[in-house]
């Protein structure tokens, strides 16, 4: 059989292939170029043409579109992309190789799509943002493209296990990822406040820390954050883990390990779906 | 070889497949006949690991591995009824990639664009094939690798006489290779081609495993003569029903059902009443009659 490295590599290759044809992602490219050179744009102009906007600053300001707009992207994109019709996915997993092989090498083939749409966006903004204000602060501007690359990797990974507990059904998983996007950006910091404040100031702030590393969207928020501007931009909930852990240091590898999580253990379930599962 | 141990499969708890078991032996063509529904696809994608049995099981190859253990897959290869690929693909990439993943030789790619016809079509994306080339697409990947088994559902339903003519030399060639080749169809003429025996599903159960010839016989005893003369002739048509009771005068035609073996006499019965034959027509049994008896046969 062959080797499990090069079934990854094959099946990643024929889905970077598919995504560089498909509408989809050119269009999510130009959209997200166009509002990261918008964003390192407006800070020049807002700023009447001098007080340039740094890599820093446009990082903070790119912090928000970035959690809205890439969890978007994965979920849709990559649960359709994972998604095959029926007569391509029996064709497929009639081959003599693992289903969760080809499941696995497929997502990280879309991950390196998106990931390069992404670099394409950020490059653009970057040039920019270099040609006005210098180097100055680049490791932060890097450090949320590592972010967005990183959640990139989370809601695919989300995504891979939507499209394989309702194999084959592309409005479903359509669906299942728009409500999961919602949750996810929107709803869930809305209803945790909202509990939040109904409570007293102790169980309040454990609820806040434990809901900024349970929800993956919080978590890239708050390690952004903490690698763009340490603490000082800082919301109650983050402040509130902070406090908790004791220092950055502590709070960066909690953040990094629940965004570990909510790669590995989506993944693994859908491995394990699909590998019972009736194609 | 391929071996079905009472294979059930149901979905939704309503049955597809009822304790179904088979054998097809290494280096014979059989092929799986039935109506619409009765379960051939689901009895072949269980073959290609695609379905877990709610009961029974599916061994293949000369290794007997279970269907469902990855393994098994390299000695079979699939070929599904409705094949799809994604439309940006030009049809030479679709081959390399599956043969690459089957670890086939790289001359393979061109041997089997070639076979199927698509040498010119090979560099144009799939999404503008016609439905017969992506059917031919299908059956290039399909017989990439040079495995025991081929587990073929519904080959030729879209196929244009040269693609079922190159269609039928390939399955003779892996059936002299000593492979396994089984196919569902509904077209007779496969049947006939190609298989050495016909397994007949009707409604999820096995209701008959015969070789080709008699399938034939058996269809051809079902089958009705026409002939047309000029006129009617008195006294004909009860001589005839000596032989074929069921004959009858449709307007100037004599409408004889019966084997083919009573044919020649009844037409010795027209020329010697000195009939003019202005047309004669001989139609083999239908298989949806034939699917019928066998089920009434069964219960
Ligand atoms: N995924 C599925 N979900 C629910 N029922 C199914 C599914 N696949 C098949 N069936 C049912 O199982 C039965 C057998 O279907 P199958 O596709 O095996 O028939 P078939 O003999 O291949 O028919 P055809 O000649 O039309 O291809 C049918 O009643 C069908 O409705
Ligand atoms: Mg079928």
């Amino acid at each position: 059989m062959t080797s499990l490295r090069s079934v990854l590599w094959l099946c990643a290759r024929y889905e970077l292939v598919l995504a560089v044809r498909s509408r989809w992602l050119q269009t999510f490219a130009v959209v997200f170029a166009g509002l990261a050179l918008a964003v390192a744009g407006a800070g020049y102009i807002l700023s009447g043409g001098h007080g340039v906007q740094d890599f820093s600053r446009t990082a903070v300001s790119l912090v928000q579109i970035v959690l809205l707009l890439v969890p978007l992207a994965s979920l849709v994109f990559g649960g359709l992309a994972l998604t095959p019709e029926r007569g391509a996915a029996e064709l497929l997993y009639s081959q003599p190789v693992p289903r969760g092989a080809i499941l696995i090498g497929r997502m990280l083939g879309v991950w390196l799509a998106l990931a390069a749409a992404e670099l394409i966006g950020f490059g653009m903004a970057g040039l920019v943002v270099q040609t006005q204000a210098g180097l100055d602060g680049l490791w932060r501007y890097g450090a949320l493209v590592l972010t967005a690359i990183a959640m990139t990797g989370v809601f695919l990974a989300i995504a891979t296990l939507l499209a394989s507990v309702n194999a084959g059904r592309r409005t479903r998983v359509l669906a299942a990822a728009l409500v999961v996007w919602f949750m996810t950006v929107v709803l869930f910091d809305v209803v945790v406040l909202g509990v939040a404040s109904m409570l007293r100031s102790g169980p309040a702030s454990r609820l806040l820390i434990s809901a900024t590393l349970v929800n993956p969207v919080d978590a890239a928020r708050m390690g952004a954050l903490l690698a763009i501007e340490g603490t000082a931009a800082f919301g109650a909930a983050s402040l509130a883990l902070l406090r908790f852990t004791g220092g950055a240091g502590m709070a960066a590898t909690l953040v990094v390990l629940s965004l570990a999580a909510w790669f590995v253990a989506p993944l693994w379930l859908a491995v394990r779906a699909l590998s019972r599962a009736d194609i | 070889m391929i071996r079905y141990r009472a294979f059930t499969k149901r979905y939704d708890g309503r049955t597809a497949v009822d304790s179904l078991t088979l054998e097809v032996p290494a280096g014979s063509v059989v092929a799986l006949l039935g109506p619409n529904g009765s379960g051939k696809t689901t009895s072949i994608k269980a073959a290609a690991g695609l379905l877990r049995p709610d009961s029974g099981d599916v061994v293949l190859g000369a290794e007997r591995l279970n269907a469902l253990d990855p393994r098994a897959r390299r000695a079979c290869s699939f070929l599904p009824q409705r094949v799809s690929f994604p439309e940006t693909l030009t049809g030479r990439e679709v081959v390399d990639f599956y043969r690459r993943l089957r670890e086939a030789p790289a001359d393979a790619a061109d041997r089997v664009l070639k076979f199927a016809s698509l040498n010119g079509a090979g560099e144009r994306p799939v999404g503008t094939y016609s439905g017969g080339m992506v059917q031919r697409l299908g059956l290039a990947v399909a017989t990439l690798g040079t495995t025991d088994v081929l587990l073929l559902d519904e080959p030729t339903a879209a196929l244009d006489p040269d693609g079922l003519c190159a269609f039928y030399g390939l399955v003779e060639a892996r059936r002299r290779a000593g492979g396994t080749v089984f196919f569902s169809s509904h077209q007779l003429g496969d049947i006939e081609r190609l298989a050495d025996r016909v397994a007949v599903i009707v409604e999820g159960k096995l209701v008959a495993v015969l070789s080709e010839r008699e399938l034939a016989a058996r269809l051809a005893d079902r089958g009705v003569m026409r002939v047309r003369l000029a006129a009617r002739v008195g006294g004909l048509l009860e001589r005839i029903r000596e032989r074929s009771p069921e004959a009858v005068w449709f307007g100037d035609e004599l409408v004889v059902p019966g084997s083919a073996s009573t044919r020649p006499a009844v037409l010795d019965l027209v020329r010697a009443a000195g009939a003019e034959i202005r047309g004669l027509t001989a139609q083999e049994g239908r298989l949806d009659a034939f699917y019928r008896e066998l089920i009434g046969a069964e219960s």
